[in-house]
């Protein structure tokens, strides 16, 4: 897979990574291989697959503490294949920005040949969302650096066996949060709405989009978006976790979809200050798809079991004032007083 | 005067709330006798993964001092009974925190007992597991495993009947009146007793069981490890004879993943309108490419999650199958392509099977379902 590569003095060159039109297209290699010890159907690690994928060989990917970096270097056994390091918990965007610009002295002082090298850095939703938001944020104001933080929400702290993190859905069991007999709901927080806020509290950000790998080609279209476009770019992936959702794992795939389809996880992308709705989202955004009821999506999961009509009435009602009452539908919320 | 000790190997998380009850069980059952028991999970399977092997232990002592002695051990490595809550551990335990397939009778004593929850005869186990070289019975349990997930657990009787058959084995660790008196639900007492009277035990001996060695790796000690951690990376591509024009990655050779599968899909490759999406979606890159073009599953990759047979957009051209049906990692499509009729009937003949498993939740109220109709 040859791709054409746009030179600029100043360092600040990408690679073009036109997008795949098709699964027909697809490149064959695996930059992200078997060979990993995550959960039986974790989407997770097919989003890490999707993404090396993506990049492709010149690729240098960061990642910081969590099942993608715990299940996949463990003690001298690792399925990447592109070079990979580990970074701390809140570091994603600290890392990147430092491996951004220690390849850019090693290229000025001609230690390394001049050439684009794709700089990903992934998170989790308790890396991202939660302890690396201001690492992430900083990084995402560096105007002349090109680097992508990836954030795989598996919505909790997955592998140190499911505790709530930000970006918990309301009232989902957790190991902080179990429903007993006096309080069925114990956590009652609402998800962090992550790239939004990323999005709009970022003027340099020159790329922000949301994703989930049910849509693979989607997904790595973004990741080839974004790496093209170069600057500091971010993306966030909703993973459904097997483990954490408690669920068969042949559903990953399914149940991303009906996290579209029934509106709890909307799928666009944001450039040069214009946001767009693709996939599903953008016909519930039209009209044209009318949203599945949330209970479709919520009583496939055991971490849901709990739940009462009363519960499945108000997530709905929170979901249906996404789309109904906020500013940008599914995106920027608060409605005009 | 004696120490003993139980390790319950399980499938990660599926199992996870079934080996904890059976290991508490036997420390409240010992506490009734008047013994100290203790019961814990292996630290290095922490945090655990859906269906990758996971093992807990539960350990018996007279007296104080001696379950001091037996804990300043990492971990029991000699076990009197070796309880497999699902019978497709037979075939290897590859944990996510070692590396190489271990035997299931690993770590069991001579003239120990291997329990497993099985509805195949004690015959079709043992050309499964390993040949030990120390004679150890073999005692089953008729029943299904019992899968549930994280948050819900189905509560099918299954911990209190293994619980039952483990006093008939190893009477001089817990007596099934003490594992009786720990148990609430007189239905459950029931099943435990049930279990008690009908468990079968074998005895096995070195000649007899399945004579692969098991794949090993040598890691490297630490003062073998390169400056700064480093791992050396795998090439791109592996060269594969005869696969000219296919494309097979480059794969992990230090970890195989497929002793986490219990089922695994079967592909029709008349009926393959070669889609690529299964080979897209597979999380662990077990599609090899064909050089006509097929996905041919690589079942020393393939962890069996199923998602494949879920993709897949023509009807019945990717089946999930109980893995008990197969007894090696041959790939199929060179089996295909060698002769296509022969493996037509082949194919037939494993589909025809139900899987007769399931990998957890898949809806509300499905568990009471699923316990209603078990004939067991």
């Amino acid at each position: 897979m040859q791709e054409t590569t746009i030179a600029l003095s100043d360092f600040i060159s990408t690679q073009v990574l036109e997008p795949w039109k098709g699964i027909k297209k697809v490149a064959r290699e695996e930059y992200f291989t078997s060979g990993h010890r995550t959960c039986q159907g974790c989407e997770s690690a097919l989003v890490m697959k999707l993404m090396a994928k993506a990049a492709g060989p010149r690729s240098i990917i960061l990642g910081a503490t969590g099942c993608m970096y715990v299940a996949n270097t463990t003690y001298y056994s690792t399925p990447w294949v592109v070079p990979w390091m580990h970074t701390q918990l809140g570091s994603a965007g600290s890392a990147a920005t430092g491996t951004v610009a220690a390849l850019r002295a090693m290229m000025r002082k001609g230690k390394m040949e001049e050439e684009p090298i794709n700089v990903i850095s992934f998170c989790g939703d308790g890396g991202g969302a939660d302890m690396g938001l201001s690492a992430i944020s900083a990084a995402l104001q560096h105007t002349h650096y090109n680097l992508l933080i990836f954030m795989y929400d598996n919505e909790s702290y997955a592998n140190t066996d499911i505790q709530v993190s930000g970006s918990s859905p309301y009232g989902a069991n957790s190991t902080f949060s179990p429903p007993g007999k006096v309080h069925r709901i114990m956590h009652r927080r609402w998800k962090k709405n992550t790239a939004a806020m990323l999005a709009a509290g970022h003027p340099d950000c020159k790329y922000v989009a949301t994703v989930t790998a049910g849509n693979a080609i989607d997904t790595m279209n973004k990741v080839r978006r974004a790496l093209t476009i170069g600057g500091p770019t971010f993306i966030h992936s909703l993973d459904p976790c097997p483990k954490g959702w408690d669920y068969d794992p042949k559903y990953s795939h399914e149940l991303g979809e009906l996290a579209t389809e029934t509106g709890i996880w909307p799928l666009y992308e944001v450039e040069e200050g214009k946001v767009k709705m693709y996939g599903k989202s953008k016909h519930i955004a039209s009209g044209a798809f009318k949203r599945k009821p949330v209970r479709e999506y919520l009583l496939r999961q055991g971490r849901f079991a709990h739940f009462v009509e009363e519960d499945i009435d108000y997530f709905q009602a929170k979901v249906d004032e996404m789309w109904e009452k906020w500013l940008v539908p599914g995106v920027i919320p608060f409605a005009q007083a | 005067m004696s120490t003993g000790s139980v390790e319950v190997v399980y499938r990660g998380i599926f199992q996870k709330t079934l080996a904890k009850n059976i290991c508490r069980g036997i420390v409240f059952a010992a506490k009734n006798e008047g013994k100290i028991g203790i019961a814990f999970g292996r630290y290095s399977d922490s945090p655990e993964r859906n269906g990758i092997p996971a093992k807990q232990f539960a350990v018996v002592a007279d007296t104080e001092e001696e379950m001091e002695e037996h804990l300043s051990r990492y971990e029991p490595d000699n076990n009197d009974v070796t309880i497999a809550a699902d019978d497709t551990l037979c075939k290897g335990v590859e944990s996510w925190a070692w590396y190489g397939l271990q035997p299931i009778n690993k770590l069991l004593t001579e003239g120990g007992t291997l329990l497993v929850a099985s509805t195949r005869s004690a015959d079709k186990l043992i050309g499964e597991i390993h040949r030990k070289g120390k004679p150890y019975n073999l005692a089953t349990v008729k029943g299904t495993a019992s899968f549930s997930g994280l948050w819900v657990y189905k509560d099918d009787h299954t911990d209190v009947r293994l619980l039952g058959a483990l006093a008939k084995v190893a009477p001089h660790l817990v007596s099934l009146d003490s594992i009786v008196a720990t148990i609430s639900d007189p239905l459950k007492v029931t099943s435990a007793k049930k279990a008690y009277d009908l468990v079968e035990s074998v005895s096995v001996n070195t000649d007899q069981g399945n004579d692969e060695v098991p794949f090993e790796f040598e890691m490297p000690g630490w003062t073998k490890m390169e400056e700064g951690l480093v791992i050396r990376g795998m090439a791109g591509q592996q060269e594969v004879p005869g696969r000219d024009g296919g494309y097979v990655p480059t794969r992990n050779p230090t970890f195989k993943k497929f002793s986490t599968r219990t089922m695994r899909p079967v592909v029709n490759f008349d009926t393959c309108t070669q889609c690529k999406i299964c080979w897209l979606q597979c999380p662990d890159s077990c599609f090899d490419i064909t050089p006509d073009g097929f996905y041919d599953a690589n079942m020393e990759a393939c962890c069996g999650c199923g998602v494949c047979e879920a993709v897949c957009p023509v009807s019945q051209c990717i089946t999930m199958v109980n893995e008990e049906a197969f007894t090696d990692n041959a790939g199929q499509w060179e089996m295909w392509t060698k002769d296509k009729e022969s493996y037509s009937g082949w194919l037939s003949e494993k589909i025809s099977q139900p899987p007769a498993r399931t990998h957890g939740f898949h809806h509300l109220g499905q568990y009471a379902e699923e316990i209603a109709n078990d004939p067991s």
